[in-house]
């Protein structure tokens, strides 16, 4: 019989062949489908799909050891703008190896990261050239931004800076330009993102009229696996949204198949907030010129008015004085006309005083006389009604407050009275009053 | 337009309208002054939407 072998032997043999045999290292591609770190070292798994099917038809594990992956990693993630993650394409110096209790395995021992970044730029191309034959890649891009651009609807991760800072960055602007912002939460890297992105967009679609632009942005600036933003169905969607879509997921490569189709696109949250607040500052400054402009015309417009009324008006004195002068001539005819009347009547007065004047004295004389005997005749009339003189006759006038005593009813009780007479006056009080026909006791 | 129905968009074309008017010297002295009181409504009217906070529009679109 022969003698069994031991399964360590059979491995070992098996071994031994792979090392007389796979002397050479291999440079293979193949696609990621599993990465994982472990202790500085990377363990992956790599497969290979059917073209058609797309189902499997090779698969192998790899390492790279830590050694090698202290200097790889960098290099990869500097020169793809990612890190190494499923579903990449990876062109990969491998040796092959058989290990008797871990099996068949590959050591990874240089990556071509070039290739990787090639085939990332295929497959965008490939979902921008389905966009293009489905029609709608350039769709988001024709909307035109509202003139008000302040309702915004921001797809961002919850728990990164990104939004705050966005939000902090919006409202701090200089010219009070005010925003409206609402987050809808969204995984922003790994296998979550299209999924969850998608869905955001479908809540915000639910209120699209409420929104004026969707502002989709990913914070912080660590290397981050963005292969799910490279999808075409949320190609699709954003390419398709009713409202412009901005990007600033703040890669530093190159453009996600999403940066491509959406309206406009950022680097960073900042710069979308930028974008925002000058897209408003403009506005707001084109509303200032239109007031300026107008304000300016008007002024204008009222200047031009008031320059004609002042040219009619300084035409109104030339008009004037022809006129005038004609009322001047003929003012002038007519004082003319009154001098000659004034002076030829003067002249005759003259005449006449002159003559007058000779017969003066006699005239004089003879009236002089006559006047004196009219005075003496008045004087004497004048004497026979002197209040003197009828209080000599034994009459009197009594006052009373000052005023002459005509009534008994001008008195009262206890009034003081005085009586004038011829030689002096009396002061009495008085006592009784009696009313022709009525007494009157007070 | 009336108040309640102007958007600040057909504020905008209004006041476009007004200035294209203005400019190529199609007003008349009468309407001078309702003119310039229409333009100063429009232009604080688009001011305000751009620079003050729509109590309104802030309880629906931020909670």
């Amino acid at each position: 019989m022969t003698k069994a072998l031991t399964l360590l032997e059979l491995n070992d043999m098996v071994s031994a062949v792979f090392e007389q045999s796979f002397t050479h290292a291999y440079w293979v591609s193949a696609e990621v489908s599993e990465v994982r770190e472990s202790r500085g070292h990377c363990y992956m798994e790599f497969v290979q799909k059917d073209e058609f099917s797309n189902s499997l038809v090779a698969k192998a594990r790899a390492t790279v050891w830590k050694s090698k992956w202290m200097i790889l990693r960098p290099y990869f993630e500097n020169t793809t703008g990612q890190p190494l993650a499923a579903g990449m394409m990876l062109l990969v110096k491998v040796k092959l190896l058989f290990h008797p209790l871990y099996g068949y395995s590959l050591n990874v021992e240089d990556i071509d990261p070039t290739f990787t970044l090639g085939d990332i730029a295929k497959r965008r191309k490939e979902i921008i050239r389905k966009l293009k034959e489905e029609g709608i890649d350039q769709m988001n891009k024709g909307l035109e931004l509202p003139r008000l651009l302040q309702r915004v609807a921001v797809i961002s991760s919850d728990t990164a800076a990104g939004y705050g800072d966005f939000c902090n960055q919006l409202n701090a602007n200089e010219k009070g330009l005010v925003f409206y912002t609402r987050l809808f939460p969204a995984v922003m890297q790994g296998d979550g993102v299209e999924a969850s992105v998608i869905a955001a967009l479908d809540a915000i679609m639910d209120d699209a009229l409420e929104w004026d632009v969707v502002v989709i942005i990913r914070g912080g600036g660590s290397v981050s696996d963005l292969s799910g933003f490279d999808t075409l169905a949320l190609a699709e969607h954003v390419a398709q949204f009713p409202l412009p879509v901005v990007t600033g997921i703040g890669h530093e490569r190159d453009d996600t198949v999403i940066d491509m189709v959406a309206h406009t696109r950022v680097k960073t949250p900042t710069a979308a907030a930028e974008l925002l607040i000058h897209h408003q500052e403009a506005e707001l400054t084109l509303v200032e010129s239109i007031s300026e402009r107008i304000t300016g015309c008007v002024g204008l417009r009222l200047a031009e008015e008031i320059n004609r009324l002042n040219m009619i008006v300084g035409r109104m004195p030339s008009i004037y004085s022809l006129f005038h002068q004609r009322q001047l001539n003929r003012l002038v005819q007519i004082t003319n006309l009154i001098h000659r009347g004034i002076n030829s009547r003067l002249q005759t007065d003259k005449n006449k005083i002159e003559l007058l004047a000779a017969r003066f004295p006699l005239q004089v004389n003879a009236l002089m006389q006559a006047e004196q005997h009219r005075l003496k005749l008045i004087s004497l009339r004048l004497k026979a009604v002197d209040p003197v003189n009828v209080l000599r006759r034994g009459y009197s006038i009594t006052q009373v407050g000052g005023k002459l005593l005509r009534n008994v009813s001008q008195l009262k009780k206890g009034d003081e009275i005085v009586t004038i007479l011829a030689d002096g006056k009396v002061v009495s009080s008085v006592t009784e009053l009696e009313q022709n026909n009525k007494k009157q006791e007070i | 337009m009336k108040k309640d129905e102007m958007t600040y968009e057909n504020a905008m074309k209004r006041l476009e309208e007004i200035v294209d008017k203005v400019e190529n010297g199609q007003m008349d002295i009468d309407s001078l002054s309702a003119t310039l009181k229409e333009a100063q409504e429009l232009v604080a009217f688009c001011r305000d939407k751009l620079t003050k906070v729509d109590a309104e529009i802030k309880k629906i679109l931020e909670n």
